[in-house]
């Protein structure tokens, strides 16, 4: 038999759809920046979802999670063996997701003989301002975008925009302290996921997801999964900058009953 | 990239630095090549001292090469990570180089591994990077010493390890010293514990006091060590909470305080 271009493309057309339809249920990922440092939060049952990376860089995705785990431990190698070899100023989000991750995972997507990663992935690299602050997402065929203020993965890419809009609210005003944005953070988690999920939202539109129906949502979410956030902390003196947000430091922002 | 990135999963860094062709073994020369040493910048004296919260490092700040005074800013007092110092005198070169491999030694294995590295763990590290170091050291350059500071979370307590220059390592009750003035101010230490009790009694501003005295008298009985004079030292302190900087004005209201 012969492999024509028309195979490639009807191939690449079915490893997307496939794809697609797993990432759909996944949990998505929210990320934003805030004045004290970066935030990434997600609700998960069990495994650990947040990661760190080096000592300004922390990651988070959804998907397959033996392949987020194949990316972390990329990401974690270079960065260390780059950070050793020349200095940590130069372990750069870009450089480590631009060169170390990204071409990987595009090659396994276009390698119709091998499974392709199932991912979307969120990468966060804190600044010395909130300004310097950067997101990157990363998808599955090695794609990725780079974004200031705040960033999202989620099941479907019309749910990582409505989260986008939830992160970063039109009528906000300045930079938000960690509260604003761990709350913001949930909403946006909520919206997301409610989104790839439910295919009547497009038609109704992002008007009909009011607080109360978000925070409805929520609440039964809450009983099967757990909040997890973890920051980039930009003003400790500690070596290490990540750290995962306590339980009493998350609590404040849930809706409870 | 699958096989390329799932070889190393111990979070053993060297194995990674390995692998990857960046791990810099140095050179043994043949035995008939090696001519007089080379001179190279050198550490003098570091002094680690146990306290009521903790561990005090204070080193002075020259850094020496033969008779020379190549550096007063020398900074030989680091931490490895949030609850490791070390203290370095001899080849600051090779000590840097260690020093920079440590600290992305223990970060790589807790991001990897997903839990911190050990005490044990670290001190065994710290013990291997030495002996990698053997070949230059048995060449008469590239030799240096370290003092180890830990706070132990699970025993709540300060501890203090010295090495020597082939990775043999011991643990000390109070204090520990390394450098050139160190051999020199080893009886004052037994002094101070005779005369004024154990030192991890001590408040951090009694620890520092006694800290700069010994180093003023260190620059006192060896022209290496540089003691308080031109430069304030160093000081850092490693507690429960994470490690501790000393300021310069901490240190300088102490030292007016001193009958010298």
């Amino acid at each position: 038999m012969v492999y024509t271009p028309y195979d490639f493309n009807e191939s690449v057309r079915h490893r997307t759809e496939y794809i697609e339809e797993r990432l759909r249920d996944g949990s998505p990922v929210a990320g934003i920046s805030f004045d004290g440092g970066v935030l990434l939060l997600t609700l998960r049952r069990t495994q650990r979802k947040i990661f760190e990376i080096y000592d300004r860089l922390m990651f988070a995705g959804l998907g397959n999670q033996s392949d987020l785990e194949i990316i972390r431990v990329g990401a974690i190698d270079f960065a260390h063996q780059e950070g050793y070899a020349r200095s940590p100023d130069d372990v750069t989000i870009q450089r480590v997701v631009g060169f170390a991750i990204s071409p990987g995972i595009k090659r396994a997507f276009g390698d119709v003989l091998n499974a392709p990663f199932v991912v979307r992935a969120l990468f966060a690299e804190m600044g010395r301002t909130p300004e310097e602050d950067l997101f990157y997402t990363l998808s599955y065929d090695g794609e990725f975008v780079s974004l200031g203020w705040a960033a999202a993965v989620a099941g479907t890419p019309e749910a990582e925009e409505q989260m986008v809009r939830q992160l970063v609210p039109e009528d906000a005003d300045g930079v938000p302290d960690l509260q604003t944005a761990l709350r913001r953070a949930l909403r946006a988690w909520a919206v997301g996921r409610l989104w790839a999920i439910d295919a009547h939202l497009e038609e109704e539109g992002a008007e009909s997801l009011n607080d109360e129906r978000i925070e409805a949502f929520l609440r039964e979410q809450l009983q099967d999964l757990q909040v997890e956030a973890a920051i980039l902390d930009r003003f400790t003196k500690r070596e290490r900058k990540f750290r995962l947000l306590k339980e009493e430091e998350i609590r404040p922002t849930l809706p409870l009953r | 990239m699958g096989e390329r990135l799932s070889t190393n999963h111990s979070g053993d860094f060297m194995a990674l630095l390995r692998a990857r062709g960046l791990w810099r073994e140095p050179e043994a020369v043949p035995a008939g090549q090696v001519r007089a040493p080379m001179q190279e910048a050198h550490g003098t004296t570091v002094i680690a001292l146990k306290y009521r919260d903790g561990v005090l490092n204070v080193g002075d700040r020259r850094a020496t090469a033969a008779n020379a005074i190549m550096y007063d800013r020398a900074e030989k007092i680091l931490p490895l990570d949030d609850y490791t110092l070390i203290a370095i005198a001899g080849s600051y070169a090779r000590a840097m180089e260690i020093v920079r491999y440590l600290q992305h030694s223990f970060k790589y294995y807790a991001r990897t591994q997903l839990q911190e590295m050990s005490l044990e763990g670290k001190l065994a590290e710290v013990s291997r990077a030495l002996a990698g170091n053997l070949s230059m050291a048995l060449q008469g350059i590239g030799m240096f010493i370290p003092v180890v500071s830990a706070y132990d979370l699970e025993r709540g307590e300060g501890r203090i390890f010295f090495y020597d220059g082939m990775g043999a390592r011991f643990e000390s009750v109070e204090f520990g010293a390394a450098g050139s003035g160190s051999e020199r101010i080893r009886g004052v230490f037994d002094y101070i514990l005779k005369t004024k009790g154990p030192v991890h009694e001590m408040t951090l501003e009694e620890a520092l006091r006694e800290c700069l005295l010994l180093l003023d008298i260190a620059a006192d009985l060896d022209s290496a060590t540089a003691g308080i004079e031109k430069v304030l030292p160093i000081a850092r302190a490693v507690t429960a909470e994470g490690i501790l900087e000393i300021t310069e004005e901490q240190l300088a209201e102490i030292k007016k305080s001193l009958k010298l």
